[in-house]
């Protein structure tokens, strides 16, 4: 048995290596067949065409095709992206410095979408009252229907504009640098809220749907009847077996949320300015910064794969069953 | 079912509201019609150098509008549809399928047409300003050609009119004075087009009011709503072809292809879409065009793994190996034998991929990269409406609004057609 698990973490960790890797090469063709000189996004053609000449070879755009992917890959593994033309800095450093506010961002969205997915589902399933359950999905699926930036500007036009309850942009206020270090979180808090919001509520609605039909579909199975029949009493019934069993279909759809909330922080983050990966990628696009833009395409990308990764893993944790299924 | 409004009421109260409301323009564009088929035939080099988007749009739109009324009442018992019970999707639908179709007869105000920014900038909804029209100085009735250039001018606008004057208010005294804002300009009386010696002042009315370059809000909202769809509805078929093509390779053939396809398919459902499209939009450039590629190639994983699914089980199936052994060819196999089978699951993907990709349309116009700035588009009237958030709420009204009930409406049909072809699931 636990030779089985050992030999699948080490599949799923190279099947993980395997998808980076295909899409460090999905990224080289695309750059590859983009129209235009890669030098010319370099320098201004104006500049001449020795120049540029000395640029191709420089970035060794004249060896063969072949060559030039073999050193992409390899720069790529080896952490090297080259550097972006407006920070004039090593890729991966900018990124860094952005990617960390979005994980943190993302993070925090995360979580209160599961807890509040499952708490309402919860308290739903409670009141077992068909018409509020029908109220609830209705209004979910509407509020799922709504876009982010169209909710973000609502916020933003109804909280801050009217009522001038939250800052309009940004992360800090002008003062932050002054305040002392409690208010600054606080500071900081008071400018997520809208963008958390904004974030987390499609997430919200999504998972409750997942969350709502895996807890009914646990709760028809007959060993719940069971344990109600032997008068075990409904709080411990929920607690300690509806849950565990309704989550574990659940790990492998939070993988697939964690992609639409980092593509829903490239939103949030334009709407209302915030400092993430999202809107460095969006900014170095307006500004045809290339390789920042590779790097952060790349960087969510491989962080998506990641996260798969250790939802399989903790799925695996849960269930030493799924040792096969993982494979597949 | 039997009593209440029906879809078919619904579609004949919205023919008869535009008909009423627009009925001059329905005219004119058959006049326009008629008078282009008789320039055909007198002189038809230059009248196929008249030929425009605009006009061609406008007469489509025209007789598609007349025929509704016969096509309707033949369809009338033959189509279930049309007799199901109304509610706010399917009014909503039909509203769409209107705006879509009839675009030019809904509004005829161009899009684009901007003039006299001082008085017609961020103008809220509901609000008038005076129009003034210069007299041509061109002489008239030279040409057929010519004449009916006019024509076309005076009925489809276009996007630039220099004869055009407008004003918050006009007084008439020797010369007509008009004021722009504050400022008070004068112009002789005999510049302007009148009638019998009267000067002829128009109103100019801005049902949902303008934006920031004094466009009007409601002809932009009617025509953005023509390029989602147009996106929609070309990218959901790219993900069709393309999913339901290689779904049926990787279903039947199995093999390297099959694990190259679902590596991929993997990658992509968990990977932030948005972030791909973007960096091939910046690479290869934004148009109408690439937007539809770009989204129907990102969309067709779903299909293509309920596809590829399908197909392995209807392998197994007798009616589907007899059908091998008559020798079928693989592409009839695909069409007569598969298709028919996967309609429903496939069906209810792509109501879900549409609304997916509309979404999709508008968040990159919202960020730049969509249809760009020569088309009109919710996603960036959102976006320029977020500049002037202060002053004019109705930017984002509208366009917000339009959006999110497009989505919501094919979420819920989505839905519904979900339930309708799983009746299991209501229980």
């Amino acid at each position: 048995m636990k030779s089985d698990i050992v030999k699948t973490l080490f599949t799923r960790f190279f099947s993980s290596l395997l998808t980076i890797f295909l899409l460090v090469s999905f990224l080289f063709i695309i750059i590859r067949l983009s129209p235009g000189d890669p030098t010319d996004k370099y320098i201004s053609a104006k500049l001449g065409s020795e120049l540029s000449e000395k640029i191709a070879e420089k970035f060794s755009l004249t060896q063969p095709v072949t060559d030039q992917y073999f050193s992409f890959v390899e720069n790529v593994f080896k952490g090297d992206m080259g550097v972006s033309y407006n920070y004039r800095l090593p890729v991966f450093e900018v990124i860094w410095e952005y990617f960390s506010f979005t994980l943190v961002f993302a993070s925090i969205s995360f979580i209160l979408q599961i807890i509040l997915s499952i708490w309402l589902a919860l308290w739903i399933i409670k009141k077992r009252n068909k018409w509020l359950d029908n109220f609830v999905a209705n209004t979910l699926l509407f509020i799922y229907s709504v876009p982010a930036f169209v909710l973000g500007v609502v916020l933003i036009y109804v909280f801050s504009v009217n009522l001038n309850l939250f800052p309009i942009s940004g992360l800090k206020s002008l003062d932050y640098d002054y305040l002392p270090f409690f208010s600054q979180i606080l500071d900081k808090i008071h400018h997520l809220i809208l963008p958390l919001i904004t974030l987390t509520a499609a997430g919200v609605a999504l998972f409750y749907k997942y969350v709502k039909e895996s807890i009914d579909e646990v709760i028809q199975n007959t060993f719940i009847v069971n344990l109600r029949a032997s008068g075990v009493n409904e709080k411990t019934i929920l607690k300690k077996h509806v849950i565990p069993n309704a989550i574990r279909p659940l790990i492998s759809v939070a993988g697939i949320e964690l992609g639409i909330i980092l593509g829903g922080t490239l939103i949030t983050e334009v709407i209302f300015s915030l400092p993430g990966m999202g809107r460095l990628a969006i900014d170095s696009i307006l500004s045809r910064d290339y390789p920042l833009v590779i790097g952060c395409v790349f960087t969510a990308g491989a962080v998506m794969i990641l996260a798969n990764f250790f939802a399989d893993i903790i799925k695996l944790k849960l269930d030493k069953r799924l040792v096969k299924g993982i494979l597949n | 079912m039997k009593s209440g409004l029906k879809i078919i009421h619904w579609i004949v109260l919205l023919w008869l509201l535009v008909t009423i409301l627009r009925f001059d323009l329905i005219i004119n564009y058959l006049y326009l019609i008629i008078s282009y088929i008789g320039l055909l035939f007198t002189n038809a080099s230059s009248a196929l150098n008249v030929l425009s988007f605009s006009l061609v749009d406008a007469s489509l739109s025209t007789l598609l509008f007349l025929l509704i009324v016969p096509l309707i009442l033949f369809f009338r018992n033959r189509v279930p549809f049309l007799k199901s019970k109304l509610n706010f999707f399917f009014a909503f639908f039909v509203v769409l399928v209107f705006v879509f179709l009839f675009a030019p007869i809904i509004t005829n105000k161009n899009p684009e047409f901007s003039k006299n920014l001082a008085v017609t900038k961020l103008l809220p909804p509901l609000s008038t300003v005076k129009q003034l029209e210069l007299k041509s100085d061109k002489k008239q009735n030279s040409f057929d050609a010519e004449e009916f250039i006019i024509k076309l001018q005076q009925i489809i606008k276009p996007s630039f009119n220099d004869k055009i004057i407008l004003a918050d208010s006009v007084a008439l005294a020797e010369r007509v004075i008009y004021f722009q804002k504050s400022k008070a300009l004068e112009i002789e009386k005999e510049k302007l087009i009148d009638k019998e010696g009267h000067i002829i002042i128009k109103e100019k009315y801005f049902l949902l009011g303008t934006d920031e370059f004094g466009r009007d809000l409601f002809s932009r909202l009617i025509y953005g709503t023509r390029i989602s769809l147009t996106v929609g509805i070309c990218a959901v078929i790219l993900s069709f072809i393309i999913g339901i093509i290689l779904g049926f390779i990787a279903g039947y053939r199995g093999g390297l292809l099959d694990i190259f396809l679902n590596r991929f398919t993997e990658i992509f459902l968990a990977f932030p879409v948005i972030y791909l499209v973007v960096l091939i939009l910046a690479l290869f450039g934004s148009s109408i065009i690439s937007v539809i590629i770009v989204l129907g190639i990102s969309g067709w994983m779903s299909l293509f793994k309920i596809v590829k699914s399908e197909v392995l089980s209807i392998k197994q199936k007798d009616f589907f190996s007899t059908a091998e052994l008559v020798g079928l060819k693989k592409s009839q196999l695909l069409i007569k034998e598969i298709l028919p089978v996967i309609l429903a699951p496939v069906l209810v993907n792509l109501v879900f991929l549409f609304s997916n990709v509309v979404l999709a349309e508008a968040a990159l116009s919202y960020l730049g990269l969509g249809t760009g700035n020569s088309y009109p588009s919710w996603g960036s009237m959102i976006s320029s409406g977020q500049e002037y958030i202060t002053k004019a709420w109705w930017l984002i009204a509208f366009p917000g609004l339009g959006l999110i009930f497009t989505i919501y409406t094919f979420n819920s049909s989505g839905r519904m057609l979900v339930k309708l072809f799983n009746p299991r699931l209501k229980e």
